[in-house]
């Protein structure tokens, strides 16, 4: 039995036993325990080290506003830093260790920071690091110099370098009502909306439905509250038209009613089923949501409030009620409002001592009487924790009386021995989802809180998230924010009624607890960032006023917890220093998440894959051949089809050379293909392209270029047409998308009136590229139905016949400046006519080749792609001037004679010759002078490779004043990698510029 | 004529995958028509289209965005303003429509290699597919015979409820394989089939 576990009592299955470790101890828990819980069953009361001061923490929370009690979870070789220990559910071996200690929790050389109390205050980094204005850690070096150190002592948890192996996903979901927060207010408004037919969502961040009636006592209808609870979830779970979302936690509120959410699925599985996520990321479309988000618990800021055994009152209740923990054996209460009286009658119910409960209010409601003796211990009103006592668990407070009024101090301090203080300071509703909605929290001066802001049409509110503490109240609100919407026709939903007292909810406007003299232990506002209420005051005095100065001077309402207890005490503080009403000083607003959220649930089923692959019908053949494939976009294509030992420019200049001696095949299945019809079909491509297509006749294909609107050159290709009203376009592989949506809004915004209907087709067709001298022999073996001569199948020519069975389209078309031929056919047929065109071609021993022969053969051509067509080029600096017509506008032509587009001195393309027989470097500058610094740059490098045609290693390149330069010499100079070398400039037609070679 | 080549390749991989328990959430295949044809009509000649389309094939289209009607071995449904998708298990589907489609009225244009046809059925489509779209699958939302054109980030898909349980999806040819993978990765928490 553990030492602070109750006999009963709890929501926990005490007939079974889990076991787990925390830094490196064995303990022992029960299913339903979160690792909080169980670690004060067992009589722990050390969870962490403090972020600055690394001051021994307890846990002060029992939920997801858990500051101080951060744990590192592990899985394996898998770190989780950062987790709350009170959302950790324990599971048979979870492994968790506490962080921000060395070496170990008990004992932590970091604690020496407590004797620099006042060095490490507010603004500390941007006062001690400013450096001297010269010397050697002038500047930011001095803080350079320190930060290593420095992070190291300070901090949160520590994320690991193994890869995450668990499973994420995304889900998407729509609903008419989405009830965020399972408690009375959640659940009357999930029954309402769901008997009135509407899709359901009701999403909680606990494991288990019902929010305070988990652990309140209170019963309904005479009968327990989880009773109740039950029922309610087994009929909305028995409804089509309810989805029950347990351990999500809803955090953030978009546009358009967009919630996203994060359910974790498989963290408290100790086998996650098979193929089952561990987090999965809901993004869900509400037709409306429900806020029923409840409220935090505030503590108070005194002298001494962190140490181990201070704890919000409701967590001790809660951890007594709804665990069967006590957290302590002997408490003290200390509160400034009604509410923490039930949880001292919880304590006392489940068999803990109160020994005292203490309170600010010189008077208090009868129902807080009531509760008062049920608890037992002294009742001392007008009285204040003035500090406390103990190490790493508390051993006893230090009361005072207190004025609420003058908020002062005096007579002497009355010590109480006590191993547990339940601080209650009010209540903040959970507003954060509203406020990220859009609009600003109104401060309720009754309540001392921020509530949320009036409602808009997309959301409403219920329960205590509006203030509102009691069940009758959550019960009522539930059923009217359904009410309210449109059409509702809802049942009558018949709520039990609860039998708690009814207790005063205005809390006395008391935040802090401050001795006259300022002595006494450090009193912490933000206890995950260890701000103190003088941090608070400092931050006053040196003028960072604002709610955001404060906040980021301070660092105060930041880190894992966002501020969840601490926001409100702190702005309390900075208003007392200003001498205004809190309402004046104003609130931060919230931003998503709610709480953190899992990187890998947001990146979901694209966690470790981030695209999809794009295969061409070949793409097996190539794998199988051995080819080196690599990404074009999404594309994967071959690089070379490598012989045992080669090297990739030997690979490269093997297949080349075959093109150009006999004849070779490449996969061109990739260009972008749009089919374009319609009456207007030829108007169109005179508009888009800078030629004309409309003089071309049936059967015949034509090279293109388009511009940009902008006069520079976009995309070029050939575009065959296959009918009187029907071209079928190519474009370049990477180009294939934007060209679509240019044409489409063309087509859709400047000329509506041409009937014109593009579609994308470019994975209708498999394309296979032959060149070379006997590439009309391959054709001629294996072609069916047509002839392939000269006279039938001209330069620029398209037929149609069949070649292993398959139909096929040939056109007579060269990228390789060779006789070549592009053989397309239905690309579900894409592999059995390659596989006819290789035997076809054996005899002439065809050579398959990737892109890098490829690139080399237009190289040598001077043929130009999207190194060159760089966005930065127009047609006259690519040698394509012939290309304009003069004879229409198109697109680009208004803008292609600026100035500037045609000055003399633009960068233009030219050949390069390498001069000393090395490689050149794509990227290189190319340099007049013999020094290798680029200030006398005249341009740069586009495309290179080895021409085995030339025997030498050839560039393509961009150069100031382009053919004027042709006969010169220059150099190429690459202090990247460290290449420099004289060069010759040259026509970009480095073989066959006649064309004589494709054209026989 | 030349049978078709699947573009799934070595993705393919019939039997039960992920979670074994009970009956499978999803059952995936591929059906392979001998068409998938687009049917294009310009500005104000929808209807005309809509009749060409009931002539070749005997589907009535229901007037409205998204509309459709499948039969064991026929689907239309729209998949933009004036552009359908019909699908036939015989090939030959676009000739059989050009004639109905005069060069002022419209287009056809074959994708019938271009768009691979994807078959996921059971009890969880619903559930599965909503990991991947953000559309609604809700039969309310999306009755049966109706068609969607959705993207799931680089992948284009025309999605048909062919079933209360049954969605017929086509998506390019390139993408397939990749998308069929992702696919099966998805439904192995309910229990996917591959056949």
């Amino acid at each position: 039995m553990s030492p602070r576990r109750t006999a009963s009592g709890g929501r926990i299955d005490r007939s079974r036993s889990i076991s787990f470790r925390f830094d490196g101890k064995r303990y022992a828990g029960h299913p339903g325990d979160t690792l909080a819980s169980a670690l004060l069953a067992n009589g722990v009361s050390l969870f962490a080290r403090s972020f600055k001061y690394h001051r021994p923490r307890g846990v002060i929370a029992a939920g997801v506003d858990e500051p101080n009690a951060l744990v590192t979870v592990l899985r394996g070789e898998v770190r989780e830093p950062n987790l709350p220990a009170t959302q950790v559910e324990i599971v048979d071996g979870l492994v968790a260790e506490s962080q921000n200690r060395f070496p170990s929790l008990e004992r932590d050389v970091g604690a020496l920071n407590q004797l620099g109390g006042r060095l490490f205050s507010a603004g500390f980094y941007y006062k001690t690091f400013m450096g001297p204005v010269a010397g050697p850690l002038k500047g930011t070096r001095f803080w350079m110099a320190c930060e290593a150190v420095i992070r190291r002592a300070a901090g949160l948890g520590r994320a690991g370098h193994a890869p995450d192996t668990a499973r994420y996903e995304k889900m998407n979901a729509f609903c008419d009502v989405l009830v965020v927060g399972g408690g009375p207010a959640g659940l009357a408004a999930a029954l309402a909306a769901a008997r009135s037919g509407r899709r359901v969502v009701l999403a909680d961040l606990d494991p288990a439905f019902g929010g305070a009636l988990k652990w309140s006592g209170e019963l309904l209808d005479g009968e327990p509250a989880a009773g109740w609870v039950a029922e309610t979830i087994s009929a909305l779970a028995a409804m089509d038209n309810v989805r029950l979302l347990p351990r999500t936690t809803v955090w953030g509120y978009y546009d358009g009613n967009t919630l996203a959410a994060l359910e974790r699925v498989g963290d408290h599985l100790r086998d996650p089923g098979k193929g089952a996520p561990r987090h999965r990321h809901w993004v869900i479309r509400a037709g409306h949501v429900v806020l029923a988000t409840g409220a935090f618990e505030r503590p108070m800021v005194f002298p001494g409030n962190d140490r181990p055994g201070v704890m919000l009152a409701s967590a001790a209740g809660r951890y007594a009620a709804e665990y069967g923990v006590l957290p302590a054996e002997r408490f003290v209460v200390f509160a400034n409002n009604d509410s923490a009286y039930a949880a001292a009658a919880r304590l006392r119910e489940a068999g803990a001592t109160v020994a005292a409960i203490v309170d600010v209010r010189p008077d208090v409601s009868a129902g807080a009487r009531a509760l008062a003796a049920r608890a037992g211990g002294e009742l001392l009103l007008g009285h204040a924790v003035a500090d406390t006592s103990g190490g790493r668990r508390l051993t006893g407070v230090a009361l005072r009386r207190f004025d609420a009024a003058t908020k002062t101090l005096s007579g002497e301090p009355r010590r109480i021995e006590a191993d547990g203080l339940a601080v209650s300071g009010g209540w903040s509703p959970a507003i954060h989802l509203a406020s990220q909605a859009g609009a600003k929290a109104r401060w309720d001066e009754t309540l001392q809180a921020f509530l949320p802001p009036q409602p808009d049409a997309g959301w409403s509110g219920a329960g205590a998230f509006l203030g509102h503490a009691s069940t009758t109240a959550a019960f009522a609100d539930g059923l009217a924010a359904v009410a309210a919407l449109d059409g509702s026709l809802s049942d009558a939903v018949d709520l039990p009624a609860s039998d708690a007292p009814d207790l005063d909810a205005a809390p006395a406007p008391v935040f802090e607890i401050r001795a006259a003299d300022g002595r006494g232990s450090k009193a912490f506002v933000d206890f995950q960032h260890d701000v103190t209420a003088e941090d608070v005051r400092l931050a006053h005095r040196e003028g960072f006023v604002s709610v955001e100065h404060l906040k980021r001077y301070t660092t105060l309402g930041m880190a894992t917890d966002q501020g969840k207890t601490s926001n409100v005490a702190g702005l309390a503080i900075m208003a007392d220093a200003r001498g205004m009403a809190i309402d004046d000083v104003g609130t931060t607003r919230f931003r998503p998440p709610f709480a953190p959220v899992s990187i890998g649930a947001l990146a979901a089923e694209r966690f470790g894959e981030l695209k999809p692959d794009r295969l061409t019908p070949l793409h097996d053949w190539h794998v199988e051949q051995g080819a080196t494939m690599y990404a074009a976009g999404l594309w994967h294509r071959p690089m070379i089809y490598g012989h045992p030992g080669e090297t990739v420019e030997q690979a490269c200049v093997r297949e080349a050379r075959a093109v150009r001696d006999s004849v070779g095949i490449v996969d061109v299945s990739t260009l972008g293909k749009i089919m374009v019809q319609g009456p207007d079909a030829a108007a169109f491509l005179d508009r888009v392209y800078t030629n004309l297509f409309s003089t071309l006749p049936v059967g015949k294909a034509r090279y293109g270029l388009m511009l940009r609107e902008d006069g520079f050159a976009f995309d070029d290709g050939t575009t065959w047409r296959l009918a009187e009203t029907e071209f079928l376009m190519t474009t370049t592989t990477a180009n294939a998308g934007r060209v679509m949506q240019h044409l489409e809004y063309m087509l859709d915004v400047v000329w509506p009136d041409l009937k014109v209907i593009l579609t994308s087709v470019t994975d209708e067709w498999a394309g296979a590229a032959i060149s070379g001298p006997k590439a009309r022999a391959v054709l001629s073996a294996c072609v069916a139905g047509t002839a392939v001569d000269n006279d039938a199948l001209p330069f620029m020519g398209i037929v149609h016949g069949a070649i292993g069975g398959a139909p096929v389209m040939i056109c007579r078309l060269s990228f390789s400046g060779e006789l070549a031929y592009e053989v397309y056919c239905g690309a579900g047929h894409g592999s059995q006519v390659w596989d006819a065109l290789m035997a076809a071609g054996q005899p002439f021993g065809i050579v398959p080749y990737g892109l890098e022969a490829l690139g080399t053969l237009r190289i040598e051509k001077g043929h130009v792609t999207g190194a060159e067509i760089d966005g930065r080029t127009t047609a006259r600096d690519l040698h394509l001037s012939w290309m304009l017509s003069k004879k229409k506008p198109f697109v680009g032509s208004a803008m292609m004679d600026r100035e500037g587009l045609v000055a003399e001195d633009r960068l233009q393309l030219v050949g390069l010759v390498s001069l000393d027989g090395q490689a050149l470097n794509g990227g290189a500058h190319v340099v007049e002078h013999g020094d290798r610094t680029l200030s006398g740059s005249i341009g740069h490098v586009t495309s290179v490779c080895f021409s085995p045609a030339l025997g030498k290693y050839i560039a393509l390149a961009l150069v100031r004043g382009g053919k004027t330069r042709h006969g010169s010499r220059a150099f190429i100079s690459d202090p990247l990698r460290g290449r420099f070398g004289p060069v010759a400039i040259v026509s970009h037609h480095f073989f066959d510029p006649e064309g004589s070679r494709m054209h026989g | 004529m030349v049978e078709q080549v699947s573009p799934l390749g070595s993705a393919w991989t019939p039997g039960r995958h992920g979670n074994l328990a009970g009956e499978a959430g999803v059952v995936l295949s591929e059906t392979r028509p001998g068409s998938i044809v687009q049917a294009a009509a310009f500005p104000g000649s929808e209807k005309a289209v809509m009749a060409a389309i009931a002539a070749a094939t005997g589907l009535a289209l229901p007037d409205g965005a998204g509309g459709g009607v499948a039969t064991d071995t026929k689907a239309v449904f729209g998949i933009a303003p004036g552009r359908f998708l019909v699908i036939d298990q015989v090939e030959g589907l676009a000739d059989r429509l050009k004639p109905g489609i005069p060069v002022e009225t419209g287009a056809v244009t074959d994708l019938s290699h271009g768009r691979t046809a994807i078959r996921i059925a059971g009890p969880q489509a619903e559930w599965v597919l909503s990991k991947l779209f953000a559309i609604d699958f809700a039969l309310a939302a999306f009755p049966l015979g109706a068609g969607r054109a959705t993207q799931h980030h680089d992948v284009l898909a025309a999605i048909q409820r062919t079933g209360p349980d049954r969605f017929d999806l086509y998506v390019f040819r390139s993408l397939a394989r990749s998308f069929w993978t992702m696919l099966v990765h998805a439904g192995e928490e309910v229990g996917c089939e591959v056949r």
